[in-house]
């Protein structure tokens, strides 16, 4: 009998569990068959062998390749009817008008069989245009909305929410509940509140009265105090997100008259802004963009008109303070003081009466009386805004207006802008009395109160008490998810409008597309439940028939703007001022001192978070930060070096170096945020963005407003900081003491251009004062012609010396190319007097050549697509030529950033060299040159060996490094679903995994506005082609056209004094020319003189 | 090749004689008149009438006479509305026993009117003459040569095969005489690999041949895959839905509309377009019934359109015909009908072939390859100097007037003329963006 002892090694082997039976008796199993593998569904997670894997390949590789030899049948589908207005494959462009409570503009959208792509300024008509050179700006906000038109997201009908469950309904349905709730509520004698957006439509405010009238016992007037509670009344309520009312309730008290006052900075010779960001999102900041940079031009300059005087007091470096001439780091709490410093002076340089007697040191003293000075020479030509949201200091600020004779002339109070008539205490009462149980309905449009309110909790409290909520939110967002009814109101680009944006000026919206979902537009739903049955075109060209004159309608149509005559307003009363009242008001304010202080702003891409879920802004960079995809604490560079105790190197933010956590608290409040450093910070202050966080809640607000983390769950991009915001003295305040703590945590941020300086590059960015500037000496004193050391006697001297240069551009490898004065040859001019570092070109770049969003973690490891991105450069006055020191000593002092640096852009896109480096290094000759001096990309010829990037000296080309197309970018990228996909131009192909690309120059537009002129049978003329950017700019600061044609502007731009070719000393000889930065700087100034 | 000539002047001899009998009666023809009337009537008239029937106009041939005393012809032509609202009781009854359609008003003079009647009354149609004459000049099959080789090689096969047989019967021959066995009966491949053993430097040279053609054969294979045009591969021709026959359509001798009357946005968009169904029924309102397919074909239009032909009304339900597309460019292919048709003026038979003479059923005529599209442009001349057109003027002036512009321009007239890709046709971001 064979004995069965058994071996082991470890007592574990002894537990029979351990032994794995079924292999211990068939340890060589028959192989499973094909088939079975296949039929197998658990196997899915299973390793394959090598030789199945093989199998597999050649199947598949087989397969592929029989497969790809048959070219699918493609189906092709004609309209049954073609509209007469509609060729395919040729875009239509309808005028159209932008607002949405914030941004305005006359717009024009350019439409695809039917669908919109692209929107651009109105250069014809409109508030944002500059008459001179018919330049009609757009933001980056509004030319990226096309994008929000096709959001998968978007309620697609009318809604039901009941236990916070969504049910669709029928508007039938919607319309009975709606209606019967209405008349309970009007039965019961509660209230019915209406909480809307500033209203400027003369159709939407003749709905409201519609809807009052028939619900109304008593009307209210609801612009200018506080309303008096009335049973049964219609109140309506207007609200800002981003609040005016201390500029609205400061002019109350000085001209009696609740408006923000219509601004023209085209008379302003002095500017003086008191943390006013007006050129990125305070007040009607596209008018102001255009009026500013007409002022900016030095050529352009005459005795009558001077290049205007810019200065700018902030805490934190703003674009506005970026662009300034003279820029003073002030912390908020000091404002007041200094507004009433401010005051002071001019009254007694005016010979006023002066206001209190406010301590201020130091260098904001000393500016504020040179600042004095300038304005009192420019009397009546100059301008003071201050961006505080309080009464006192806004009276103060009137008050120096008055003085120095601006209202009139830079200020219109008579003709005072519609906007920003939004009423923080009426908000808060209204927030009250439905806690209270007074409201019995409220109807809610155009705003998210639940998300911007300082007391949101309060106000979804209230929310629940009232007996009928119905929102007209595109979103079921913050607000409307909490709502009991939600009817969707139509994006803007399907909807019909007007608009009374100025005095004596109609604007009108057209749809450009039909509604793509069940949606109806706000004011026909009001008419609806006012009993009224009227469509809405109809009632909007009914109501045109007050505002402008019979017939006009078509023209005014096709134009967007009726422009009728400005009807004189009667003679106000005099200003009133109670100074003394004022002054106390405004110096209560700076007890809001603390140790640190925070100042909330908007940002220039999301602005009070309605556009959270657009990926074209979220990856749009910060002008100064860079940062993207979140928002974080702005905290001075020594500062945040001093609460962490590290050096600045160490502070560094980049791909494989996160930023620092700061755990920032405001009112009990606390949050914890990435600190990005900001030369220029106020010391001890810090600013966060406003407008991030959405979707706290796991509301649907829109796929870009919140990423998938790791684990897949939805988080909000950045954090919601209105709850740091806080109403006093009836308005919303902005600034708040806080504290500020190190956490030890790190955070990574997404920045595209990092903070170390650029040392030692003078061929980058120029820059002269207008003092040097307007001396008329040649230009080398300001633009110095690059030249390269030879080994000739050049200058004659009997020596081969470092002395003997000659320009750069006489050195060549390569042969010219035959393009001078042959054929066309595209050129651009950049002018960085007039680019302000907006964003309105990158976002318009993205639009019109399907650039992708890669997301924050791409760009993260420097891999955004964007073909054309903004520089910003800090440059500080350390004096680097100090015999003192040693080089590496100057090269040292140069690394410290400076606490109050000058701030420059420039909009770098490819520089189409007519010396390209990239094309020599092509081995595919996938990048190659055309006669027309453009370098062309051919993505169908590309490899993708990214020679040609790494050749770049301008790092302007983009690779593909992934299929952006793709379920993994699905939530950043717009190209990604079936709806997204509509916003491409077909007219742009859109790139794959493994190619180069880069700006075209717009290529496409460059082939149509040829075959245009070819088909007129005209020479190309200026302004045939304009590319994206340029068509896009506010400020016109990129100018595109033929630089052969002798009589174009770019010729003379490009032969101009200020012209220079970045990086001129390499050779590369490129066709984007950028013209010298000219500041208006007196210290400078006066040193030159001397 | 002379005897084809001469059957060719004998055709054409034949179908003079054709024409001259056949039409004995037009002796008297004013043969200006005629034409005039024949010019005035394709570009004003053509797409509505027809001289010897109805289309969607009636008949013109013998109207003139059916106005005898009835009524001013030439106010009727002119302003048709007009007239009727004048008055005239033939004027009404024409056009309501013609489906009350609205011919609009004709910019003509009382002269082209004239022509126009007398074209249509002396109208004889060209067509059999010129088919009789156009039959030998249509391209035969150059295949002779080829069957000639054949023929050759396979003699020479024959013949070294006999020779082959004899040598071995000769060998045996010889071997059976010096007493040794005959040769072993070796199957044919057992020989060849005999002789390729024997002769190895020979036998390398006939596989690397033979490599080197088979890799050609491939690689030619590969060329024409996704190719469904040109000479070498069969051209695509998908079935449609509707058995659209343009040979009907715009055929010469048939109804002879222009090309863009359908495919209007040739002119101004990259598309071409594929007619939208409304542009049928400008037409196909009066005319239901076609010659080769009756009302079948003609009925898919009414249903897509939703047209009611009982009661000559719209219904209001309208649905889409689907086609199968049959020119397919890559999606990262610009191509702009409106440069080649409106300023390029090309004719659209030079990369469509003859789609008004031969495809009842569209066919793709051309390769669609880049190099197809580069080879036209490396030939086809560009008007500069002295063009009409502005745009070109400014290009001309700039070549012409510097020194490089000089240089280049002498570079450009090496072979004369001045080629699309000498203006920069050849770059690869003229259609790739």
């Amino acid at each position: 009998m064979p004995s069965k002892k058994q071996y082991w090694q470890d007592v574990a082997e002894t537990d029979p569990a351990h032994i794995p039976a079924a292999t211990d008796r068939n340890e060589f199993k028959a192989p499973s068959t094909l088939d079975q593998a296949l039929s197998d569904g658990t196997l899915t997670g299973s390793t394959t062998s090598r030789r199945d894997f093989l199998k597999f390949l050649g199947f598949s590789v087989g397969a592929a390749t029989l497969a790809a030899c048959e070219t699918p049948v493609i189906k092709s589908i004609p309209y049954v009817n073609k509209p007469e207005e509609i060729t395919p494959g040729v875009a239509n462009w309808y005028a159209s008008t932008y607002y949405d409570g914030e941004d305005f503009a006359s717009v024009l959208v350019k439409t695809r069989e039917g669908r919109p792509i692209h929107v651009t300024g109105n250069p014809r008509f409109g508030v944002n245009r500059n008459p001179v050179n018919g330049k009609g700006g757009v933001n980056a906000r509004i030319n990226s909305s096309v994008l929000g038109l096709y959001d998968s997201e978007r309620l697609t009908a009318p809604m039901e929410v009941a236990d916070g469950t969504m049910t669709q309904r029928a508007w039938a349905e919607v319309d009975k509940a709606v209606g019967e709730g209405l008349a309970k509520v009007s039965a019961a004698g509660k209230r019915i509140v209406l909480l809307t957006n500033t209203i400027v439509s003369p159709s939407e405010k003749n709905a409201i009265d519609v809807f009052r009238a028939q619900h109304a016992l008593v009307l209210n007037s609801g612009d200018a105090s506080v309303s008096a509670t009335v049973g049964g009344a219609v109140d309506h309520v207007q609200y800002d997100a981003i609040s005016y009312a201390g500029i609205a309730s400061a002019n109350l008290k000085t001209f009696g008259k609740w408006a923000f006052p219509t601004l023209d900075l085209t008379k302003a010779d002095v500017l003086v802004s008191i943390g006013a960001d007006f050129l990125s999102n305070w007040g009607s900041s596209l008018e102001n963009t255009w009026q500013y940079a007409s002022r900016r031009r030095p050529e352009d300059a005459t005795k009558d008109k001077p290049m205007s005087r810019h200065w700018q007091f902030e805490a934190r470096m703003s674009l506005t303070g970026a662009n300034a001439d003279q820029r003073v780091a002030v912390r908020n709490s000091e404002v007041p003081a200094l507004v009433s410093a401010l005051h002071s002076a001019i009254a007694s340089g005016t010979g006023n009466a002066t206001a209190g007697n406010a301590k201020l040191e130091g260098r904001a003293a000393e500016a504020v009386a040179q600042c004095a000075k300038e304005l009192i020479a420019a009397k009546g030509k100059c301008l003071v805004v201050c961006g505080k949201n309080e009464e006192g200091v806004q009276v103060l600020v009137n008050s120096i207006n008055t003085m120095l004779g601006n209202y009139g002339s830079t200020i219109d109070i008579r003709n005072a802008s519609p906007f920003f008539r939004g009423n923080d205490a009426q908000v808060a009462q209204l927030v009250k009395d439905m806690n209270a149980g007074q409201v019995g309905a409220l109807l809610i449009a155009g705003v998210n109160p639940a998300y911007t309110l300082p007391n949101a909790e309060e106000f979804k409290a209230g929310l629940a008490k009232t007996g009928l909520s119905v929102s007209f939110s595109l979103y079921a967002d913050e607000t409307a998810s909490r709502c009991k009814w939600i009817a969707p109101n139509h994006n803007w680009l399907e909807s019909w409008n007007d608009f009374s944006p100025a005095a004596g000026q109609y604007a009108l919206a057209q749809p450009t597309i039909r509604p793509l979902f069940n949606t109806r537009q706000w004011g026909e739903s009001l008419l609806k439940w006012s009993g009224q049955n009227t469509d809405w075109h109809q009632f909007v060209q009914t109501v045109s028939g007050t505002t402008m004159p019979a017939g006009a309608w078509d023209q005014s149509l096709h134009d967007g703007v009726y422009s009728g005559p400005v009807t004189t307003m009667v003679d106000m009363a005099a200003p009133s001022f109670d100074l003394a009242q004022a002054s106390a008001k405004a110096m209560d304010t700076a007890k809001d001192a603390g140790d640190w202080e925070i100042e909330l702003y908007t940002s220039e891409a999301l602005a009070s978070g309605q556009h959270a879920n657009n990926p074209w802004l979220q990856e749009l960079p910060d002008p100064i930060t860079k940062a993207t995809w979140d928002n974080y604490v702005c905290i001075a560079p020594e500062d945040l070096s001093a609460l962490t105790g590290k050096s600045f190197k160490d502070l560094y933010i980049g791909q494989e170096s996160p930023a620092q956590v700061l755990k920032v608290t405001v009112n009990g409040v606390a949050m914890e945020l990435p600190a990005v450093m900001s030369p220029g910070q106020a010391p001890k202050t810090v600013a966060v963005a406003l407008g991030y966080g959405r979707g706290a809640s796991g509301e649907r607000v829109g796929r870009a407003a919140c990423m998938k983390d790791a684990s897949g769950k939805l988080t909000p991009v950045g954090q919601n900081a209105y709850p740091w915001t806080a109403v006093r003295g009836n308005t919303v305040r902005y600034e708040a003491p806080a504290t500020v703590e190190t956490t030890g945590r790190t955070y990574p941020i997404a920045l595209t251009q990092t903070q170390m300086t650029g040392m030692d590059r003078e061929s980058i960015v120029k820059e002269t004062t207008l003092a040097v500037w307007s001396l008329n000496e040649p230009k080398e004193t300001y633009n110095e012609t690059e030249t390269l050391a030879v080994h000739e006697d050049v200058n004659h001297d009997g020596k081969v010396d470092a002395l003997d240069r000659v320009p750069a551009t006489e050195i060549d490898l390569w042969a010219p190319h035959p393009i001078e004065e042959v054929g066309l040859h595209f050129g651009m001019s950049i002018d960085l007097n007039a680019c302000i570092g907006c964003g309105a070109c990158v976002t318009a770049c993205n639009s019109e050549n399907n650039v992708s969003v890669v997301g924050k973690d791409e760009v993260r490891r420097s891999r955004e697509m964007h073909w054309l991105r903004i520089d910003r450069y800090y440059s500080s006055d350390t004096h680097t030529d100090t015999e003192e020191l040693s080089w590496a000593g100057r090269l040292s002092e140069m690394e410290k950033p400076s606490a109050q640096p000058g701030v420059i852009f420039m909009p770098v896109m490819c520089q189409q060299c007519n010396h390209a480096p990239c094309e020599t290094v092509c081995p595919v000759a996938a990048t190659t040159h055309s006669e027309e001096g453009m370098n062309m990309m051919t993505y169908n010829r590309c490899i993708g060996t990214r020679y040609c990037a790494n050749n770049c000296p301008y790092k302007v080309r983009r690779f593909n490094w992934f299929n952006y197309v793709t379920e993994q970018f699905g939530d950043v990228n717009p190209a990604w679903d079936e709806l997204g996909r509509m916003v491409l131009n077909p007219d742009v192909v859109v790139r794959g995994r493994g190619v180069m690309e880069k700006c075209s120059f717009c290529m496409q537009r460059i082939q149509a506005g040829k075959l245009e002129a070819k088909k007129a049978g005209h020479p190309l003329k200026d302004g045939d082609i304009e590319t994206a950017c340029s068509s896009a700019c506010p400020t016109n600061a990129i100018i595109f056209g033929d630089l052969n044609d002798t009589k174009s502007r770019i010729r003379a731009e490009r032969d101009g004094a200020r012209g220079y070719q970045m990086l001129e000393e390499i050779g590369t000889q490129p066709n984007v020319t950028y013209q010298v930065k000219v500041r208006n700087t007196a210290g400078e100034a006066e040193h030159h003189h001397a | 090749m002379v005897s084809k000539r001469s059957t060719g002047l004998l055709h054409l001899l034949l179908a003079f004689g054709l024409l001259l009998s056949a039409n004995g009666v037009r002796a008297q023809v004013d043969q200006a008149q005629y034409d005039t009337g024949e010019k005035v009537f394709k570009a004003n008239c053509a797409s509505c009438h027809k001289p010897d029937q109805a289309m969607t106009g009636p008949m013109l041939k013998g109207a003139k006479a059916s106005w005898d005393g009835k009524g001013d012809i030439h106010a009727w032509v002119k302003n048709s509305q007009a007239y009727i609202k004048s008055g005239n009781a033939h004027a009404k009854e024409i056009f309501e026993s013609h489906n009350k359609i609205i011919m609009p008003p004709q910019a003509v003079s009382d002269a082209d009117i004239d022509a126009i009647l007398y074209y249509a009354d002396n109208f004889a149609p060209k067509g059999a003459a010129k088919a009789v004459a156009a039959a030998p000049t249509e391209a035969q099959p150059t295949s002779s040569s080829w069957q000639w080789l054949i023929i050759v090689g396979l003699l020479l096969l024959l013949v070294l095969l006999s020779l082959g047989g004899v040598r071995t019967q000769l060998v045996n021959a010889v071997r059976e005489k010096d007493g040794l066995a005959p040769e072993v009966n070796l199957t044919t491949w057992g020989r060849i690999r005999r002789w390729a053993y024997n002769n190895k430097g020979w036998a390398s040279v006939v596989v690397l041949l033979m490599v080197v053609w088979v890799s050609v054969l491939t690689w030619n294979f590969l060329f024409r895959i996704g190719v469904y045009g040109g000479d070498t591969v069969a051209h695509y021709k998908p079935s449609q839905p509707i058995a659209f026959d343009h040979t009907l359509h715009a055929g010469k001798d048939n109804l002879n509309i222009n090309c863009q009357y359908c495919h209007s946005s040739a002119s101004n968009s990259k598309s071409a377009g594929i007619p939208s169904a409304n542009v049928c029924m400008n037409c196909h309102k009066v005319v239901a019934q076609g010659p080769k397919t009756g009302k079948e074909e003609i009925a898919k239009i009414y249903a897509a359109t939703g047209w009611d032909p009982e009661k000559m009304a719209y219904t209001g339900v309208e649905k889409p015909i689907i086609w199968n597309k049959v020119h397919n460019l890559p999606d990262h292919v610009f191509f702009s009908h409106a440069q080649h048709v409106a300023v390029g003026k090309i004719e659209c038979q030079k990369c469509h072939g003859p789609v008004d003479t031969k495809m009842d059923v569209v066919e793709q005529w051309s390769p669609l390859t880049m190099s197809w599209c580069l080879q036209c442009h490396n030939e086809t001349e560009v008007k500069v100097a002295g063009s009409d057109n502005g745009y070109y003027k400014e290009i001309h002036r700039r070549l012409a007037q510097t020194p490089m512009g000089q240089r280049e321009l002498r570079k450009y007239l090496e072979d004369e003329k001045i080629t699309v890709r000498e203006l920069g046709g050849w770059e690869c971001a003229k259609c790739h963006y």
